[in-house]
């Protein structure tokens, strides 16, 4: 049996601690620090780079973003901020394939697929471009025509008002007693159906 | 009677013991029980409903109506908010029929919702919508309401996004959600307004010191919330797509009880309206326009379940025309009948949609009249109701309106649109009994057509009794208020009946001679139709887009190009560059000419100093 060492606690979980450090994959300032990385993650090649000039940086931006070189389209180099990221068709998801099997099939979208700048947009909830059986410039307007006929015809509802009458009419100028033939001479009786 | 009022206050306050009940229940002990929510829920609401027979009973009787303020809540000075439960006319009616279309629709929904693994937190969910629709539908103030009303509001969101991995569900949901939200504006605008001017949000102050004011203010943004909440033209969209939920939810909110809370704040608050033309002619015109719209939308559709929405968003611009006639006890009436018909034609599609393996195209259904003989009956009885059949439920309220429409003064062009809405009412109906129930099977053969359970007849016959039943009992049991037009000539009188059959009349015919002739290529009105008057594609469209490029362009470029580039160096830049530019353009490098000039100008100048 070996003589009983007395150990040192605070030793043992420094250095503990110590280990703990130095080893894995830690985020923040031990990996600034001890320079620790993972594997996965977002590299500095695969961020956006500026626009790309040549044919080779264009070859380049291509790869990186999973396009084929034909179909790439950067976006114009107008001071956007847009970079060499790749211009892509304004189409929704709602667009796409709903029986095609997706990796993602809420998303109707593929693992490594480029992603559009406005992708948050033409997620299935918000809007959707799907086209429509009549255009555009008609489907506006029909709609504005409708509600535009709509309040004319209030309008004009409210200039002649629907009543059922309550009284016989009750015409001035003594029942038009002188437009109806009547001898200017004489009294003629008063016609009264209500009072005002 | 002696003590009435303590018999009343007693009840009503059991009921809602009774139906509060179940959600402390669920906390106590988690729902294992696959059964807990037949033996809690569904039994609880039958019992409340049960319950609060004895108020209507007693309210029917001897007329008592009373207001209960328990708990002094919180206070801003002299501005006081209680909690306070109004029993009326209103609300001692309407919470029974709530509880008893409530639990027909649980006990259908018990089969429906059979297979779902979260059916308890279904019902709990279909209860606390109860829960706080009773509230909005009780409250003596304003706050209660609006707690009411947000309470539907959430639980209408969580309800049809139940399959909430359906995007077309989430979708739908958020849709509900935001129109909603919309109409809350004017709601709150409204409370805001009282609580600034009126001193206090209890009804009987807020009538009393609003004599005195020009309310135009507050009851515009009453009738923005009922144009939300019930799904007015402008805010209506979200109700046919609301039909993504549960067939349950659809039966429940979307048909009897929420979608009529706006109308029910109206009638609630109508004698800050009824004085105030303007209103009224807003409320008029409005109501007229939904009805029509959304009328011409359903005869095109081809999922019964939109077409059954339609209707319900017709039957409220119904109502909202009769608030406008400044008859608000015949829209209560309305509500009421409403609710039982159009639940059953819910539960009724629901039946045939199952028995069809899921087949909700009425294309592809037909002849069902034999298979499933209750539930078409069910459904006859409904659509007749819906039409304003003389002596069914909808025949006492829907009669009484358009008598009240002819005999009023009011804007002609109303009146003109909500008669030929109620004729083509009549026409959809039809359409919906003809594609669904008559001729001949267009659906598979072997479908599991069977409704031969219990928890499928009885709410139907339950329903259906309702439905025969409710006008009759509601009309004779209480004296309007307003005394209605009694002499009127036969034409007037015959109008309702006369345009309904003319509407039927000719959807028969088309229906039968449109089936046998080849299918011809749509035109524009029928486009206008079937995507429902274009008003979603539109705004669902142009809005959202213009809004998220707008505030995405404005966030990550425009800020950023602005403060660092524009307002600073390239700005500077660019002017100068043109400055520049400009002055050197004009220096177009032609000395002699320039030297000579100049020199022509001295001696003129010499000369001309010297003479």
């Amino acid at each position: 049996m070996l003589p009983e060492q007395p150990v040192n606690m605070a030793g043992v979980v420094f250095r503990r601690w110590a280990r703990a450090l130095s080893n894995g994959n830690r985020s923040g300032i031990s990996a600034f620090l001890l320079g620790n990385r993972a594997a996965s993650g977002m590299t500095k090649d695969s961020l956006p780079g500026s626009y790309p000039k040549t044919p080779e940086e264009r070859a380049a931006a291509a790869k990186k973003y999973n396009i084929r070189v034909e179909d790439y389209e950067p976006y114009p180099d107008r001071g956007e901020g847009f970079g060499d990221y790749p211009k892509l068709p304004e189409r929704s998801q709602s667009e796409r394939d709903p029986w095609y099997q997706w990796d993602h099939p809420d998303l109707r979208r593929n693992w490594g697929e480029p992603m559009h700048w406005d992708f948050d947009a033409y997620i299935r909830n918000r809007v959707d471009t799907s086209p429509s059986p009549v255009s555009w410039s008609s489907m506006s307007k029909q709609l504005f025509g409708f509600i535009g006929f709509m309040l004319l015809m209030f309008y004009l509802g409210e200039k002649f008002p629907s009543y059922q009458p309550v009284a016989p009419k009750q015409y001035p100028y003594n029942d038009l007693y002188l437009e109806r033939g009547g001898d200017p001479d004489k009294q003629p009786e008063e016609v009264k159906h209500y009072e005002i | 009677m002696p003590s009435l009022h303590i018999i009343l206050t007693t009840s009503f306050i059991i009921t809602l013991v009774i139906l509060i009940s179940p959600v402390f229940t669920s906390i106590l002990y988690k729902s294992l029980n696959p059964i807990w929510h037949t033996h809690h829920i569904k039994t609880a609401v039958k019992m409340a409903f049960f319950t609060s027979l004895l108020p209507l009973f007693l309210h029917v009787h001897t007329g008592t109506e009373l207001t209960i303020t328990n708990l002094h809540w919180m206070n801003i000075m002299t501005f006081d908010i209680n909690t306070s439960i109004k029993l009326d006319h209103l609300s001692i009616t309407f919470v029974p029929i709530a509880l008893y279309v409530t639990w027909a629709i649980l006990e259908f929904a018990s089969w429906y919702m059979k297979s779902d693994p979260n059916i308890n937190q279904f019902f709990k969910f279909l209860l606390i919508f109860l829960i706080a629709m009773v509230t909005l539908v009780t409250a003596n103030n304003m706050f209660q309401l609006f707690i009411g009303w947000e309470g539907v509001g959430i639980m209408s969101f969580l309800l049809i996004g139940w399959w909430w991995a359906r995007a077309d569900a989430n979708t739908a949901a958020l849709q509900a959600v935001l129109y909603n939200r919309v109409g809350d504006v004017g709601l709150i605008f409204a409370l805001g307004w009282m609580a600034t001017n009126l001193n206090s949000w209890e009804m009987q102050q807020m009538f009393i010191t609003a004599k005195s004011l020009d309310m135009n203010a507050p009851v515009i943004g009453l009738i923005l919330a009922a144009t939300g909440k019930s799904a007015q033209f402008g805010l209506h969209p979200w109700l046919p797509s609301a039909m993504e939920g549960p067939t349950p939810v659809s039966a429940l909110l979307h048909s009897s009880t929420m979608v009529v809370a706006g109308i029910f704040l109206l009638v609630r608050l109508m004698p800050l309206m009824q004085d105030n033309p303007f209103a009224l002619t807003t409320c008029l015109i409005l109501g007229a326009l939904t009805t029509l719209f959304t009328t011409i939308c359903a005869l095109t559709q081809n999922d019964i379940k939109k077409i059954i929405a339609f209707s319900t968003s017709s039957q409220l611009g119904l109502m909202m025309v009769t608030i406008g006639l400044n008859q608000p006890y015949l829209a209560f009436l309305h509500i009421c009948t409403h609710a039982f018909f159009k639940a059953m034609l819910f539960l009724c599609s629901r039946v045939i949609i199952h028995a069809l393996k899921n087949e909700q195209d009425i294309r592809k259904m037909g002849g069902l009249h034999y298979l499933i003989p209750t539930t078409t009956s069910c459904l006859t009885i409904g659509s007749l109701a819906l039409m304003g059949t003389p002596f069914l439920a909808g025949f006492f309220s829907k009669d009484a309106i358009i008598e009240a429409l002819n005999n009023s003064y009011l804007n002609a062009w109303a009146l003109a649109l909500t008669l030929l809405a109620t004729s083509l009412t009549a026409a959809y109906s039809l359409r919906m009994i003809f594609f669904v129930y008559m001729n001949f099977p267009r659906f598979p053969a072997l479908s599991p057509i069977n409704e031969n359970i219990k928890s499928i007849t009885n709410p139907l016959k339950r329903l259906a009794w309702g439905t025969i039943l409710a006008g009759l009992l509601m009309t004779c049991a209480v004296l309007p208020p307003k005394p209605p037009m009694l002499s009127m000539p036969p034409y007037i009188k015959l109008t309702a009946l006369v345009i309904t059959i003319l509407g039927l009349t000719i959807a028969l015919e088309l229906a039968l001679f449109t089936n046998k002739q080849r299918p011809y290529m749509p035109k524009q009105y029928f486009y206008f139709s079937t995507m429902l008057g274009y008003y979603p594609t539109i705004m669902h469209r142009f809005f959202p887009y213009t809004f998220l490029k707008l505030s995405q362009t404005i966030a990550s470029m425009t800020i950023d190009q602005t403060s660092l580039e524009k307002t600073g160096p390239k700005t500077i830049t660019s002017l100068n560059l043109s400055l520049a530019t400009t002055t050197s353009n004009i220096q177009k490098g032609m000395n002699k000419t320039f030297l000579s000039l100049f020199f022509t100008t001295l001696m003129i100048i010499i000369l001309l100093n010297y003479y």
